[in-house]
């Protein structure tokens, strides 16, 4: 049986037996090679279901806005490891209980969809633990090395260029699913921090408060980068912040749902040769 | 003949020790440059990034963040939190290209009156050379003089 067989029948189990409402997992797309959420509730639907290569969207996204879970019901979600770090970030963020997700854990390796064994994210903290201690991606090293070999200006004027395309959309912001508040500070307008118009010292701003707001939060699922219509590459910038925050403070964002956030604790001995 | 230029600097401070020192200095008639405005807020905790890009987008120059030493934030942590905010920070203004020279950290004391001194008209100094941020503020003047936004 391949995996995609076997993820649709763990579904149908979980969904004829109550133990889930609802099933959150990958269908057909408009294209051949893309793939939409599907939210199936019930047993019969489970052939919508689609699990194979293309399946890269981070699915964690869909839990927390419109109170999915505040019937306290358990939902089953399809997710890569980043998504199950996203699990853990919420649930240390107070955002949802950890025992209502129930994982279908799977990986991508080769282009092949392949299983993860768990069921609840505590399962996986061997697996994430490995991926901390391999690394940050060396391919976005690599590039973000070339950013930072330029001046300053010249950066300056890297990111003024890409800046300057950011129609302000907000797609990188509905489809991360560590964007959860209910107002956003680009929307807080008494006062307004940020420019709203799409000009590019407003689109600077936001951009820059984006990042800062995932700073050690970020699970690199690459959502809001391919989502970007104007192909702004913000995994640079989520990985230089996720690269401080490993660097400097230790933290790998997701480890686990006790991990405090790096930004809301400290200790004494934090590095601080900056400050005069 | 031109003016010679004179930087704008807002200091974001904490009320407990920089102010204070800030107010001692001058109690004590201490002279500094006048190019800094202060702004007093409860404690370094308070001071979000989001203050430091909104002077820079009001066309300040020059920013400084100051406040209690560790172990001394009247609130016991504040600054602690505020330390490692502001790291992070730093390395995105360093990313985007935001000169670092122009964005300033430290600790001032109530007692550091003349530290205070010191540093703001070092900064003052070093901020008059490197010039006006016209990066920021050309793409201010965009928005000001362009009636399509
Ligand atoms: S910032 Fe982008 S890459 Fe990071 S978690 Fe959000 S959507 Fe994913
Ligand atoms: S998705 Fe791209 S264009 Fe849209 S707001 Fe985000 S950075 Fe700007």
């Amino acid at each position: 049986m391949g995996i995609q067989e076997q993820y649709r029948k763990e579904a149908a189990e979980l969904l004829s037996s109550g133990e889930v409402k609802l099933v959150i997992g990958y269908g057909e797309g408009s294209t051949a090679e893309r793939r939409r959420p599907v939210f199936v509730r019930s047993a019969e639907y489970v052939s919508r279901l689609v699990l194979d290569g293309s399946c890269v969207a981070n699915l964690s996204s869909y839990l927390v806005p419109e109170g999915l879970l505040s019937d306290g019901k358990k939902v089953a979600v399809f997710l890569k490891p980043d998504g199950i770090r996203s699990i853990n970030i919420l649930a240390a963020e107070s955002q949802l209980d950890p025992e209502q997700v129930v994982i279908l854990g799977f990986d991508i390796e080769g282009g092949q969809a392949a299983p993860l064994p768990g069921r609840k994210a505590s399962d996986f903290t061997a697996l994430i633990g490995s991926l901390k201690s391999a690394g940050l991606s060396p391919e976005l090293q690599k590039d973000a090395d070339r950013l930072e070999q330029m001046s300053a200006s010249e950066r300056f004027g890297y990111w003024k260029e890409q800046f300057s395309k950011c129609i302000k959309c907000y797609a990188c912001r509905q489809v991360c699913p560590m964007c959860y508040c209910r107002r956003c500070i680009v929307d807080v307008n008494q006062p307004q921090w940020i420019n709203t118009s799409s000009h590019t010292l407003g689109n600077f701003e936001w951009n820059i408060i984006r990042a800062f707001h995932l700073a050690g939060r970020c699970v690199s699922c690459g959502g809001c980068d391919r989502s970007c219509p104007v192909n702004i590459p913000l995994r640079l910038i989520n990985h230089r912040m996720a690269k401080e925050a490993l660097d400097t403070f230790g933290h790998y964002a997701g480890e686990s749902a006790e991990q405090q956030p790096v930004l809301a604790t400290f200790r004494q001995e934090d590095p601080e040769t900056f400050i005069l | 003949m031109s003016e010679p230029f004179e930087p704008k600097i807002v200091a974001f401070v904490c009320t407990y020790c920089t102010y204070a020192g800030a107010d001692l200095a001058g109690t004590s008639r201490m002279k500094y440059a006048s190019n800094v405005r202060i702004v007093r807020l409860p404690c370094t905790g308070r001071i979000s990034p989001m203050f430091i890009l909104k002077a820079l987008q009001k066309g300040a120059d020059g920013v400084l963040v100051s406040g209690c030493h560790p172990g001394d934030c009247h609130f016991a942590q504040g600054n602690y939190h505020a330390r490692r905010r502001w790291t992070v920070f730093r390395a995105l203004l360093a990313f985007t290209g935001i000169p670092e020279e122009r964005i300033k950290f430290s600790w001032i004391s109530a007692a550091e009156g003349a530290k205070f001194t010191e540093l703001i008209n070092g900064i003052t100094g070093q901020i008059r050379t490197l010039g006006p941020f016209e990066q920021y503020q050309e793409l201010q003047k965009v928005i000001e003089t362009q009636s399509t936004y």
